[in-house]
């Protein structure tokens, strides 16, 4: 669903942020991409999510790219980034309208949607409420309502638990694991071990903008002859960091 | 199409769903630049007199048909006056020193002299004009109004100057019909053409009111839709880069360039807007101000005819979009918050520079003028309240400046895809 082949972004001409990144993920599927900050996850998911494009290398979203099928990827890819803020002013109610017009979902559906959307993230209550009154999780919560208005088949998200009280962030990986198991193809960027360990399928540790290791949480482990994933993976950030 | 008009809908809602959105961007600049407008005068008015009250003059031997026009007039009463004898003037010109430093201080002084020792002003005017009606070769007066001021002193100047422009010459005028007697009822209309129609006198005023618009008005404008161009396209496109929804918008299956259509239409229409209510107010502080003072920057009788006004309705919104052009390049040419607000700044400083070099140039606008993108809006609306407007006038800055906005969006989207 996601394949990236010997993806390159440079901002600069004497500077490289992403060295030839490549790797693949599949329906049914959660893919943790790990790093320290300034690593290039951001960058990659940016890239991946369209917003970007790469210096040299593809991106392929279910075989399309995004020079020939830019609205067609969108309206595959529901992407969320902690880096988002909802205008202050506006309630849920208004954004989901708004952004059910902008993804074409019809007037019929538009109701069902918000309400089992709603209901599921206890936004209900919340609904006409502006953003500027609400917590930072509920904003969360109406930022994943939001992204995913369109029940796309590849989900994106970048530090989706970031900044999330412990009960807020159960009901974001919860939420992962059910989207996982209806057959969506997830990328997901955290540096949370615990998150990365539960959910993921497979994971690549990014470190100076390239892929240092990639696999399972089992096989990272082994890779890096350590007994612990926290161990393998500063053992795999030492190896491969150039300061 | 259907997609642009969400995107503005949404945009529009989402101003007025604040009141003090609203206020900010509608009101604020508008009531404030009135309100400096109007204290302008007085600030000028303190500086050459020393005082926030109107210009004193003081009278020497007011004859009555002075006074009597004083009272009647309004144009006349701009001016405080104080009447005094010749002797009391005599006495006040005994200290020399103190006599020059009320003259530098805005003092201004009107001496009537008749010329014969027997005879007081009026009565040296009307023999005058009786000499005339007798057809007297010979007849002459010796009747001579002085005006004493300091001629080192600009303001001092520029006030006797206007004093003359607006009261002597028009009581000068007006002795012919209080004193001219039977010579009057030859040589004179028999009335004055204003008691009876209305809209001339109208137009005197909108002389004098236009004028000191066109000075005034444009670079108001200017600035008041640059200021709104500036918030908006901070709020609408850096402030939402910067949080990350524009990515949001962007990741939405809708084409970038119908979301950016979307909001530059609904910064247009709330700009063009925000102008219209400004020009209202400016239009209404003009007709409240009963004065006809020169001096006032918006005095009585600001008017404009249908055809000037459809020429402002329609220049204002192509100015706005060039703005956003602009202002859209800036933000998307630059990465930090803080260069995109500072940039931003800049053209607002070009906009107040070209508004006072409009409000003290003494000359009509050149050609070349015309092909200064949005300064030609400026001398457009300066030269359409001077009534000097020209339809190719009208053509060259809508289309160029509507070429230039397209061009300018058209590069700045075109880069931004590239990224």
């Amino acid at each position: 669903m996601i394949k990236l082949v010997d993806v390159h972004k440079s901002y600069t001409k004497d500077k490289e942020t992403i060295k030839g990144v490549s790797f693949e993920v599949k329906k049914g599927e959660i893919f943790g991409l790990l790093g320290p900050n300034g690593a290039g996850k951001t960058t990659l998911m940016q890239m991946i999510a369209t917003l970007m494009k790469p210096t040299t290398g593809q991106v392929f979203i279910d075989g399309m790219t995004a020079d020939k099928n830019l609205l067609e990827i969108h309206k595959r890819i529901g992407f969320l980034t902690n880096e988002i803020k909802l205008d202050p002013m506006s309630t849920p109610n208004n954004l989901f309208d708004f952004f059910a017009a902008l993804y074409d979902i019809p007037e019929n559906e538009l109701k069902d949607r918000r309400d089992e959307s709603f209901a599921r993230f206890g936004i209900t209550p919340f609904a006409d409420k502006r953003i500027n009154e609400l917590s930072t999780g509920m904003k969360q919560k109406i930022s994943i309502a939001i992204s995913l208005i369109h029940n796309p088949p590849i989900i994106i998200f970048d530090e989706p638990t970031n900044g999330l009280d412990i009960l807020t962030s159960k009901q974001v990986t919860d939420y992962l694991k059910e989207l996982k198991e209806q057959g969506h193809a997830i990328l997901l960027s955290t540096h949370i071990f615990s998150v990365a360990e539960e959910l993921c399928d497979e994971i690549a540790i990014l470190v100076d903008g390239k892929i240092a290791a990639q696999g399972t949480v089992e096989e990272l482990i082994k890779q890096s002859e350590t007994d612990s994933f926290e161990k393998a993976f500063f053992k795999i950030y030492v190896e491969n960091h150039v300061e | 199409m259907q997609k642009v008009i969400t995107v503005f809908k949404w945009e529009i809602r989402k101003l007025f769903s604040s009141w003090r959105r609203t206020v900010t961007l509608f009101l604020v600049p508008a009531v404030l630049l009135m309100a400096a407008l109007n204290v302008f005068p007085l600030l000028v008015n303190y500086m050459s007199t020393g005082s926030l009250n109107k210009k004193p003059v003081t009278v020497v031997d007011a004859p009555e048909s002075f006074k009597s026009y004083v009272e009647n007039t309004v144009d006349a009463r701009v001016f405080n006056y104080e009447y005094i004898t010749f002797d009391e003037f005599q006495k006040m010109n005994e200290d020399k020193a103190a006599f020059k430093k009320q003259l530098r201080k805005g003092m201004l002084i009107c001496l009537f002299h008749s010329g014969d020792p027997d005879k007081d002003f009026d009565e040296e005017i009307r023999s005058y004009y009786d000499e005339i009606y007798a057809e007297n070769e010979n007849a002459v007066s010796h009747a001579v109004i002085y005006v004493g001021y300091d001629y080192n002193s600009l303001t001092s100047a520029a006030k006797a100057e206007q004093f003359k422009q607006t009261v002597l010459e028009n009581y000068q005028h007006g002795l012919i019909d209080t004193l001219g007697g039977d010579y009057a009822l030859v040589g004179s209309t028999f009335f004055d053409t204003d008691t009876f129609n209305p809209v001339t006198k109208l137009e005197d005023f909108r002389t004098i009111a236009n004028t000191a618009a066109a000075r005034v008005v444009p670079g108001v404008l200017m600035i008041m839709m640059y200021y709104c161009v500036y918030s908006l396209v901070s709020d609408m496109f850096a402030s939402e880069r910067d949080r990350g929804f524009m990515a949001k918008l962007l990741m939405t299956p809708v084409k970038p360039r119908h979301i950016y259509a979307g909001k530059i239409l609904a910064i247009n229409l709330i700009v063009s807007c925000a102008s219209y209510v400004t020009m209202l107010l400016l239009f209404f502080s003009s007709w409240i101000n009963r004065s006809n003072d020169a001096m006032s920057l918006l005095p009585f009788g600001m008017m404009l005819t249908p055809t000037e006004l459809v020429n402002i309705i329609i220049v204002v919104p192509i100015s706005v979009l060039l703005m956003t052009a602009v202002c859209i390049s800036i933000v998307f040419s630059l990465d930090r918050m803080q260069d995109i607000t500072v940039n931003l700044q800049l053209p607002l400083i070009l906009f107040l520079g070209d508004f006072f070099l409009q409000m003290f140039r003494g000359t009509r606008p050149v050609t070349m003028e015309y092909f200064v993108p949005l300064h030609n809006t400026m001398q457009l609306v300066s030269e359409t309240f001077m009534a000097q407007d020209k339809t190719w006038h009208v053509i060259v800055v809508c289309l160029l400046n509507l070429v230039l906005a397209f061009i300018v969006f058209a590069v700045t989207f075109r880069k931004e895809e590239l990224k």
